[in-house]
């Protein structure tokens, strides 16, 4: 396997000494979809900043295709690493849509017409095909963050890191978002890098999570990650609704041995087990089946529980 | 929240819309600087004169081009009522023992309609233009690209800071305050205004980071292409011999 991203021994603390990254090792392979998961204030978009070359930082070493990023020429890097950060009305600054979309190309010194058939592509690719000429401030927060997402694909980079690309859309376009880095992903061969704290969506986004506060806490499936609740506990995370019903399930009687993490997959596994017991399932309630149940609502609302103690 | 959208009818159609951003800039620039420097009163009525035939044939919405116009009549207005009782010259008419002079008046108007044709002349050519393309005409005339990259960047923001401010301002309201002219209510009003200074710079950051990871490195590079026409070259002419003969007539 190709090593697209590769970062080793990075820490990084704020000016006013906030301890921000402490030792992050870690390496993302090509046509991987990683997701970084961690509570507020866990480093992400500072992690973030780092794959761009916006924070230079002699401590930790972080190579793209096995080039040191420090090293790189910024058309260089450009072409590998497109970073998407999470609120469009800052990387959207040029006065229409176009120049938007042709600012990288543009810095890249790419010839005119090259430039002109990136755009084209670019806003055909998320939708936004014939708004050449319109005016950033004027185009609603869904199509913003899909033109965001569009003037960094215009440099056709290698590696996409994305910022919280579901936040704050609707469920529509959230589908849409998540199935167009999907195809990015699946289609183009682009490697995935997102950050995100919605944990509904994101086995549909990740391969492979990387648990991050301050240091990396854990890396795994999503399933693993999942499974283990003491993990999701030290770190406020959640796992996905499903997930949690299936496990409840579980205490009824119901015996799978994977458990879905999402609403499709969930349907699967279902019929399949189904099927697979002669057409039925029995469920029932036995004296140990409250016990169980508590015990598994406890461990997944650490959220609420907190606060009563 | 209306915004100061100076380009909002850039898209029109009309000989003045049509005319090359760069050939506009410089001809205009030309007739501002021209008309702005005429001392005849007569002279500068035709100067004005010319400027709304301008502004008619680039077939802007009047409405739209009064209310940007006239406030440049509200703050010079004052002169015209200071000017005659200040300046010393023959009596035209004189008010319970206060002299007004035909001077005074006179030299009034000059400055007033020198600067209505100005400003008329300074809107039509900002408005028939799309910002966007005003900003690459200054590129092409070597404007200092910080110059340039400034005034985009005002433009860009301005819309964001100023909806940034009316929902602070909003949700001020919505928690009861109320703006009065006493020391609690300026306090709070100061308060606000120095969060959006702190917004706007990190906002800055943000912008800036977001620039360098587009591979910004300094220099602004922006596709041109722009190509002067037959229809061009004579439009020009015109307004160079325009803005050359106001200050020829005077010496016949
Ligand atoms: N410019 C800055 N100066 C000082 N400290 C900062 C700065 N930016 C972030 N921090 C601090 O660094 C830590 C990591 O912040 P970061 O924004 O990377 O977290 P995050 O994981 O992206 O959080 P979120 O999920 O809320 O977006 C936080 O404690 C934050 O307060
Ligand atoms: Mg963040």
């Amino acid at each position: 396997m190709i090593e697209a991203v590769k970062v080793e021994g990075l820490s990084y603390s704020y000016s006013d000494g906030t301890k921000a990254l402490e030792g992050i090792d870690l390496t993302i392979y090509k046509g991987e979809k990683v997701v970084v998961v961690g509570p507020n204030g866990a480093g992400k978009t500072t992690f973030f900043l780092h794959l761009n070359g916006t924070i230079k930082n002699p401590a930790g070493n972080i190579t793209v295709f096995g080039r040191s990023i420090s090293e790189m020429r910024i058309e260089e890097r450009i072409h590998e690493v497109g970073v998407v950060f999470q609120d469009p009305d800052d990387q959207l600054f040029m006065p229409t849509v176009f120049d938007d979309v042709a600012f990288g190309p543009v810095n890249m010194g790419l010839e005119e017409n090259e430039v002109k058939k990136r755009v084209i592509k670019a806003l055909l690719k998320v939708g936004l095909e014939g708004f050449e000429t319109k005016v950033p401030h004027n185009l609603s927060y869904g199509q913003k963050k899909r033109l965001a997402l569009a003037a960094v694909l215009s440099m056709e980079p290698k590696v996409l890191v994305l910022d919280e690309p579901t936040a704050n859309l609707d469920p529509k376009s959230r589908a849409d978002f998540i199935s167009l880095i999907n195809e990015l992903n699946e289609r183009d061969g682009i490697t995935t890098i997102i950050a995100m704290h919605d944990v509904n969506a994101l086995p549909e986004l990740a391969n492979r999570v990387y648990v991050l506060n301050r240091r990396i806490v854990a890396e795994g499936s999503p399933r693993k990650i999942f499974s283990d609740w003491e993990l999701l506990r030290e770190n406020n995370l959640e796992a996905p609704d499903v997930f949690k019903l299936f496990k409840v399930l579980n205490c009824f009687g119901y015996s799978s041995d994977d458990l879905p993490l999402s609403f499709d997959e969930a349907i699967q596994i279902l019929t399949r087990t189904i099927e697979g017991k002669d057409g039925h399932i029995h469920l029932h309630v036995h004296e140990h089946t409250h016990k169980e149940l508590s015990d598994v609502v406890n461990s997944y609302n650490h959220h609420r529980n907190n606060g009563k103690k | 929240m209306e915004y100061p959208e100076i380009d909002a009818f850039a898209s029109l159609n009309s000989p003045i819309h049509r005319f090359d951003p760069r050939a506009k800039m410089l001809t205009f620039t030309l007739l501002i600087f021209s008309f702005a420097f005429v001392d005849d009163l007569k002279i500068a009525l035709y100067g004005f004169l010319f400027s709304i035939l301008i502004l008619l044939v680039s077939r802007l919405p009047m409405g739209f081009a009064l209310k940007r116009i006239r406030m440049v009549f509200f703050f010079l207005f004052p002169l015209l009522l200071i000017m005659p009782l200040t300046v010393d010259g023959e009596e035209l008419m004189n008010i319970s023992g206060i002299s007004v002079s035909t001077e005074g008046l006179a030299y009034a108007s000059l400055i007033i309609i020198r600067a209505l044709a100005a400003v008329t002349l300074a809107f039509t050519m900002l408005a028939t233009t799309r910002f966007d393309m005003t900003m690459k005409a200054l590129y092409a005339l070597r404007v200092p690209g910080m110059l340039v990259q400034m005034l985009m960047f005002t433009y860009r923001y301005i819309f964001v800071i100023i909806d940034e401010f009316s929902r602070m301002w909003e949700s001020m309201q919505c928690k009861g305050f109320r703006l009065k002219a006493n020391y609690h209510g300026l306090s709070i009003f100061g308060n606000i205004l120095g969060m959006l200074i702190i917004k706007s710079y990190d906002r800055t950051s943000r912008v800036y980071q977001a620039m360098v990871s587009k591979g910004y490195s300094g220099r602004p590079r922006a596709l041109i292409n722009f190509k002067m026409s037959t229809k061009d070259y004579v439009l020009s002419t015109c307004m160079v011999l325009i803005a050359v003969s106001v200050h020829l007539i005077n010496w016949y």
